[in-house]
């Protein structure tokens, strides 16, 4: 039987490299929403989530200051 | 702001001579890997060299970790110092590798990577197989996560099951 790439990730045969990575913690769902995308919406997603990730780090900085001077 | 993708589209359209390697290509593969840097390997000719420059060039690149206020000129004969660099840029931090541990230099790496559209213009990733080789001899426990992630997606890929 072959099965889809999707298929391997999402239910990986016990003993498989694809389980032993799940174990580890790997979510294997954002791999199969990745692997959708073309190589280049990927490589553009990384961006968003980064500079998405800078935001909520800069909001919370801005946060603890504002906290510390009233504080 | 980061743009990595447009960093690699650039370099890819002035036809650089380059190869991307790590946490990049690992997304560019499906990963779900998460990197705030472009690692390429490029080539070291003359010309790639001046090619690399003139991408780089506008995007203000400056050696990261040393001071802001030490004078750096950057031009094709700043690469010519040496074959790494870590640069941080206005589109994100760009590092350079003359070669690759586990792989080798770029006339190296250019066999053992996949071609992909950056929005019209081909670009080199490395193979995940080579990625795998390549995580593997760094050694570094960081590098963990992303051999799993490499390791699940090369078996995904292969024939059989």
């Amino acid at each position: 039987m072959n099965r889809t790439r999707e298929e391997k990730l999402l239910n990986p045969r016990p003993g498989s490299k694809i389980a032993a990575a799940v174990e580890y913690g790997i979510d294997m769902t954002q791999l199969v929403e990745n692997l959708r995308l073309t190589p280049a919406e990927r490589v553009r997603r990384n961006d968003e989530v980064v500079n998405s990730v800078r935001k909520i780090a800069a909001a919370v900085s801005k946060a603890k200051a504002a906290k510390a001077k009233i504080g | 702001m980061i743009d990595l993708f447009e960093v690699a589209r650039r370099l890819s359209a002035a036809e650089v001579e380059f190869v991307i390697v790590g946490g990049i290509a690992i997304r560019g593969h499906g990963g779900n890997y998460i990197t705030e840097d472009l690692d390429i390997c490029y080539s070291r000719t003359r010309d790639n060299l001046k090619k690399l420059a003139g991408v780089l060039a506008p995007l203000e690149p400056k050696p990261r970790g040393i001071s802001k206020e030490l004078p750096f000129v950057f031009d094709w004969t700043t690469l010519q110092q040496g074959p790494n660099f870590t640069f941080e840029t206005l589109m994100g931090d760009v590092d350079l590798l003359g070669e690759v541990k586990g792989i080798g230099g770029y006339d190296d790496l250019v066999t053992k990577s996949i071609t992909v559209d950056f929005e019209g213009f081909p670009t080199k990733i490395l193979s995940i197989h080579s990625l795998i080789v390549a995580k593997q001899a760094a050694g570094r426990p960081k590098d963990q996560p992303g051999l799993q992630v490499l390791y699940a997606l090369q078996e995904s890929e292969a024939e059989g099951e």
